[in-house]
Order: C-alpha cells, then sequence, then structure tokens
C-alpha cells in the first residue's frame, strides 16, 4: 500500500518517511515528480516513477479538480487553481486515478 | 472598459429569454453578463439537487455549483482588484427573467420528466453560453486579465456542455 502525503495551499502538512526509506534502500534519493492539470487533463496522463518516489499534482485549471485512486485508496482532496497536492507511493504497481470531479479526466502512475 | 462593440443578436430563445435588443456591451456589462449567466447555472443546479434522485443528475449538479462558483468567485477577486463594478444590462436582465421562466417550468416536473428537462436545458444553455463567450464576449472585451478569465472560464464552460450532452444520452431524453 502507498504512503500518503497531501500537500495544499502551498504548505507541507505531512510527509510520509515510508516512501523516502524505500528510496534509501535502494541507495538512491528519492524524487518529486509534477503532474500539470490543464485544459481538464492530466500531463503527464501516464508517468512511471520508482518505488518511494512523489508525485506532485498542481491544478492550473479554474475548476477545482482532485487525483483519486480508482480503488480510493488515496486522494489528494480538492485542488484549487494554482494549488497542488502530493502523494508518496512506496510499493511498486500501477495506480490508475481520476479526478471526482470530472471522470472523463483520468491518469496512470507505474512505479517500479 | 467601455469600448461598446458587441452584438446581442446571439443572445437566444435558448435561454428562454424575451428578445434583447441588439444593443452594444462595454467590459464591465460582459463581466456582469458572464457573472450571471454563472449564477444562473448554480440556481438550476441546486433546483436539481433538491429535486433529482438521479446519481448522475446530481452528479452533474453538484458539478456545476462548485465550478461556476469558483469561476464567479475569480471574476468577484478580478473586479475587487480592478477596483470596478460590473453594470447590469438587458442581457443581464434578459438572462435573469429567461432562467425565472425556466425554474418555474422546471420545478412543474418531477421524477425523469424533471431529469430530462434539466438535462437538454443545461445542454441547451452551455452550447448558447459557450458560443455567446466565444463568438462576442471574446472578441469584444479590451481588458486582458477579463480576458483571461473569460478564456478560462470557456474551456470550463465546454467540458460541461459535453457532460450535460452525455447525461442526455444517458438518461434516454427524447430530442
Amino acid at each position: 500500500m502507498s504512503r500518503i502525503t497531501r500537500r495544499q495551499f502551498g504548505g507541507v502538512f505531512a510527509v510520509g518517511c515510508a516512501g523516502l526509506l524505500s528510496g534509501v534502500r535502494e541507495g538512491r534519493a528519492a524524487t518529486t515528480h509534477q503532474v500539470e492539470i490543464k485544459s481538464f487533463h492530466f500531463d503527464p496522463e501516464r508517468l512511471v516513477i520508482k518505488a518511494g518516489d512523489t508525485v506532485e499534482w498542481i491544478n492550473h485549471d479554474i475548476a477545482p479538480h482532485t487525483a483519486t485512486a480508482d480503488d480510493k485508496s488515496w486522494d489528494t482532496k480538492t485542488l484549487r487553481k494554482n494549488k497542488s497536492g502530493s502523494i508518496t507511493f512506496a510499493d511498486t504497481g500501477t495506480q490508475t486515478y481520476y479526478c471526482r470531479f470530472h471522470r472523463k479526466m483520468v491518469g496512470e502512475i507505474i512505479i517500479e | 472598459m467601455r469600448h461598446p462593440i458587441l452584438s446581442l443578436a446571439l443572445v437566444p430563445m435558448l435561454f428562454s429569454a424575451p428578445a434583447v435588443a441588439a444593443d452594444a456591451m462595454n467590459d464591465l456589462q460582459i463581466a456582469h453578463a458572464a457573472y450571471t449567466a454563472g449564477d444562473i447555472d448554480i440556481r438550476y443546479a441546486h433546483l436539481a439537487l433538491a429535486l433529482s434522485d438521479n446519481a448522475d443528475v446530481r452528479d452533474f449538479a453538484n458539478t456545476m455549483v462548485r465550478d461556476h462558483a469558483a469561476v464567479n468567485d475569480a471574476a468577484i477577486a478580478l473586479v475587487t482588484e480592478l477596483k470596478v463594478t460590473p453594470e447590469d444590462n438587458a442581457l443581464s436582465q434578459a438572462l435573469v427573467k429567461g432562467a425565472a421562466d425556466k425554474r418555474a417550468e422546471l420545478m412543474s416536473l418531477e421524477g425523469e420528466a424533471f431529469d430530462c428537462a434539466y438535462a437538454t436545458n443545461e445542454l441547451a444553455y452551455h452550447q448558447v453560453v459557450n458560443k455567446t463567450i466565444a463568438e462576442s464576449f471574446l472578441p469584444a472585451v479590451t481588458v486582458a486579465p477579463l480576458k483571461d478569465l473569460l478564456e478560462d472560464a470557456l474551456a470550463t464552460f465546454i467540458q460541461h456542455e459535453g457532460h450535460a450532452e452525455h447525461m442526455v444520452a444517458q438518461l434516454g431524453c427524447a430530442s
């Protein structure tokens, strides 16, 4: 299961350590990847990361969005314009997600 | 913000509004009309949330409340920053009158009849709003931040139009 963190309104509320430890165990520093939300799309829609890395979603649309796991195991909560939310993925696998407010918006994260 | 170049010829029957004289609008009037159009759709959505038990309809209505509120909040922030006051105008008044008539019609319905009437109105409303923004408001507006806001709003409303079209199809509403 992925360790979940969320960052909104420019501040870090919580940072999970499981992902960082995972990266350390592999002898590499964990990386933060950015997914831009613009024009009702996740960009990139498909992202390949390493276990322990963090994905940060930044909403550039005027409409609020979320990034929410299809299985509901994680959720950035509502991201208003120019706000961001982060999730750290500790385990390998594939995570598919969508925007709870606009169901056509979908994305995929491959965790290696 | 006072370049009267907009024709209201596009204001349509789809707003359920009376005929509006071809007139010109300045930036402050465009801002007022755009805000009014959003506020009207929020009110339609609240009506749907009060009257519909259909999950898809309620989901759409919640999205309308959330997205149109975001756009209108941004509009309020902009006029506050610019220290200007939007101007009421014939288009805004026609929109309000048309919406009152449409709400009265919707409130007389229930069940699937309401859901279809709401869905088809949402589709028609967004089609007309989007056409008006794209073909009248955007070419006419002269203040860059307002133009940016209208472009962002249009991108959002185009998604709503697609969502409404899908909702109408899902409900199996007769055209």
